[in-house]
């Protein structure tokens, strides 16, 4: 029983700590860097430093505090992201800025490293414990001032855009994740979503509505199919099990027993009805007679004391 | 300024915000057809528990009142009504309509026969039939999904599905889904005798056999996994579907699964339906597009009832007979449930007083839940 009550203990941690770290920081990507900033986007100070900016790809709030930016893979903890701060909730589908300032002195988003503009640069955002690497990007050499690197398409890294290369064929973007931006967008859109291309390309491609017609009705077949298919061979396994229960139990042959077990549920339940009525017993499972227990076992949240109120009356 | 004034001012000022000040044509219309839905649920018991909360609700919505920031209409932010509507918007109470469907239905028929599990899916033809003809009507893709999906005949899969494509279109589209699942018995009984012949109606079917209660347990989790595992995009409405159904027949969780299919259920029907009801505001409601989509709904009703009959003509085709099934059934691949089953029970009754169909034809018509919940995942998926 205690061993029993260790593993399903320990099996619900295992299954909160998988979901704690999949809505956590996993979904964060490295989105957009500025090496040179020398008229650009200005810090609150009024100061044009490089910046580095993070991406929240998930449909869920991340908090981002706790983690580490680093520029050195040999240092994880470089920067350790202050706890405590709102600001450090990212919305979903939204970004934050960090300053690579080295003042971190100025707030919780100045970084204590800088980025240098006369040589490649490595960026990495690692998670809470300091070992797991979440993103990483090395900015190449050399990098034009205000003008920033980053991913063309919000959170979309080179896996994902081989992904839509191979599998989608509406995908009309580039084969390259990072790239130049021909506009600095900080802690906003790298690509402006003004339209649904989803729903363009429907229109484009199908607008009369057959092909949409032909697939969603194959899939809902499909799923029915499956699912036909799969209770037939369950239906059977039981049908199978039954037999050999009413084999087992009655001494019936093969032949008998097939009798038995393909008798309809009207059948059963005229049987039962008159056991019910004769004896108060029933059937639950199909040629297994039970007799529940009728005791009441006493629970504190079905007691009536705890819900009803006390008679008033005179002392 | 004397005190007869003052008060007659008073009074004028009042006057500006009665209803009867407001009140326009649109109004009266609205308030008219809130009417006409009490009065079919109560004279003919059209869907009662649907059309009374909707039909008071239309009365509450077009109640006309002055725009001065009061915080009363249900599209007024912060007001009561739209702090209950919250729920329709953000698409969270038909998930919770659905776990106590789920907890309600006994999901026998379709398990011991499995195969009318096909009809289910032949009946959402009439989802898309209706997303064709809503495209060639000017819709776009998105608004034409959410209008299809009236075809599917049920309720709360239309409004999770419309508030998620096409929040502007959900009011009139969650008032025709509601307003044709009430006319099933109108709509259905003359397309049965119209795609039947006598030698049809009167076939008889095999008894269901008996249902283990181990694949009764089996049947929520396997369906949850593999229509899920298909479509996640329907997983709001399948997975609460399931779970409900994990809750009635695990059989150590009845009281989670009385509270699902009895108080839960009811409150959130109770909200639903009122706030459904009062989102058909006559300033938003009567449009064009609200008359193109329930003329549409109706031709979805009529598309998703044909092709549940024909299909099953066409399966017969391929049965032995003695295993043929009752083209009768056809219409329950829609899922009004139980209306549509109870539906092929009394048509097959009149050529046949001792055939009953309403265990076979409660099969497809749950399969018509599941088939409707995969479809809106679909379109969800596609069009979202």
């Amino acid at each position: 029983m205690m061993k029993q009550k260790i593993t399903i203990g320990l099996l619900l941690l295992c299954c909160s700590l998988v979901s704690i770290q999949a809505q956590r920081t996993t979904s964060l990507r490295i989105n957009e860097v500025l090496v040179i900033n020398e008229t650009n986007f200005v810090d609150e100070y009024g100061k044009n430093y490089p910046w580095i900016e993070i991406f929240n790809t998930s449909a869920g709030t991340v908090n981002i505090a706790g983690c580490f930016l680093t520029n050195d893979i040999n240092q994880p903890r470089m920067y350790p992201i202050p706890k405590g701060d709102v600001l450090t909730k990212i919305s979903p589908r939204q970004h934050v800025l960090f300053w690579a300032d080295e003042k971190p002195w100025h707030g919780n988003f100045h970084l204590n490293f800088t980025l240098y503009p006369d040589k490649p640069n490595f960026i990495a955002l690692f998670d809470s414990n300091g070992k797991t690497l979440i993103d990483s990007i090395t900015i190449p050499y050399p990098q034009k001032a205000d003008v920033s690197y980053g991913l063309l398409i919000d959170g979309w890294g080179q896996d994902r855009i081989d992904s839509e290369i191979k599998t989608n064929s509406a995908y009309k973007g580039g084969s390259k994740a990072w790239d130049y931006m021909t506009q600095v967008t900080p802690s906003t859109n790298n690509k402006i979503l003004d339209t649904n291309e989803k729903i363009d390309n429907f229109l484009l491609n199908d607008p009369g509505g057959w092909g949409m017609t032909l697939t969603a009705m194959g899939v809902v077949f499909l799923g029915l199919i499956v699912l036909y298919l799969m209770f037939k061979l369950v239906g059977n396994i039981a049908l199978n099990l039954s037999k050999k229960r009413a084999m087992k139990a009655s001494g019936l042959t093969k032949e008998e027993a097939e009798g038995v077990t393909q008798q309809s549920s009207d059948i059963y339940a005229v049987i039962a009805l008159a056991i019910y009525e004769a004896t108060e017993m029933h059937d639950e499972e199909n040629t297994i007679l039970t007799i529940k227990n009728t005791a009441r076992h006493y629970t504190p949240w079905s007691s009536k004391i705890y819900s009803l109120r006390e008679t008033p009356h005179k002392k | 300024m004397d005190f007869l004034s003052f008060i007659i001012e008073n009074l004028q000022t009042f006057w500006t915000y009665t209803g009867f000040a407001n009140v326009t044509t649109g109004h009266m219309i609205m308030v008219l057809v809130g009417l006409v839905f009490i009065y079919l649920a109560i004279r003919y018991e059209f869907e009662p528990m649907l059309l009374i909360p909707i039909g008071f609700g239309i009365l509450i919505g077009n109640i006309p009142f002055k725009d001065a920031g009061l915080q009363v209409g249900i599209y007024e932010e912060g007001s009561v009504l739209n702090i209950l509507y919250q729920g329709v918007m953000q698409g969270w109470y038909p998930p919770l309509i659905f776990l106590g469907i789920g907890a309600m239905t006994d999901f026998s028929a379709l398990i011991s026969n499995p195969k009318l599990m096909l009809i289910g899916a032949a009946a959402q033809f009439g989802i898309f039939g209706a997303y064709v003809i809503a495209l060639t009507l000017g819709f776009e893709p998105n608004q034409a999904g959410a209008i299809g999906i009236i075809g599917g005949a049920d309720g709360p899969t239309a409004i999770f599905l419309s508030s998620k494509l096409a929040p502007n279109l959900m009011g009139a589209i969650a008032i025709a889904a509601y307003s044709y699942m009430a006319l099933v018995p109108v709509i259905q009984p003359p397309l049965m005798r119209l795609f039947t012949t006598k030698k049809e109606r009167v076939i008889r079917m095999k008894p269901p056999r008996a249902v283990s209660q181990t694949e009764k347990i089996i049947f929520p989790i396997i369906g949850l996994l593999l229509t899920c595992f298909l479509v996640p995009s329907g997983l709001p409405l399948l997975g609460m579907l399931f779970f409900g159904n994990l809750l009635k027949e695990s059989g150590v969780t009845r009281r989670l699964a009385e509270t699902a299919r009895g108080p839960l259920i009811d409150t959130i029907t109770i909200l639903l339906g009122v706030t459904v009801g009062a989102s058909t505001q006559a300033t938003q409601f009567l449009t064009l597009d609200s008359i193109k989509i329930f003329a549409l709904g109706a031709l979805s009703f009529v598309i998703a009832t044909s092709a549940g009959i024909l299909f099953v003509k066409f399966f017969n085709l391929f049965l032995k007979e003695g295993n043929k099934i009752n083209p009768l059934i056809g219409n329950s691949g829609v899922s009004a449930v139980p209306d549509s089953a109870r539906i092929s029970q009394h048509i097959g009754l009149e050529y046949d007083p001792t055939n009953y169909l309403l265990m076979h034809a409660m099969g497809p018509n749950v399969a018509g839940v599941i088939g409707s919940a995969v479809a809106a995942g679909i379109l969800l998926g596609f069009l979202s």
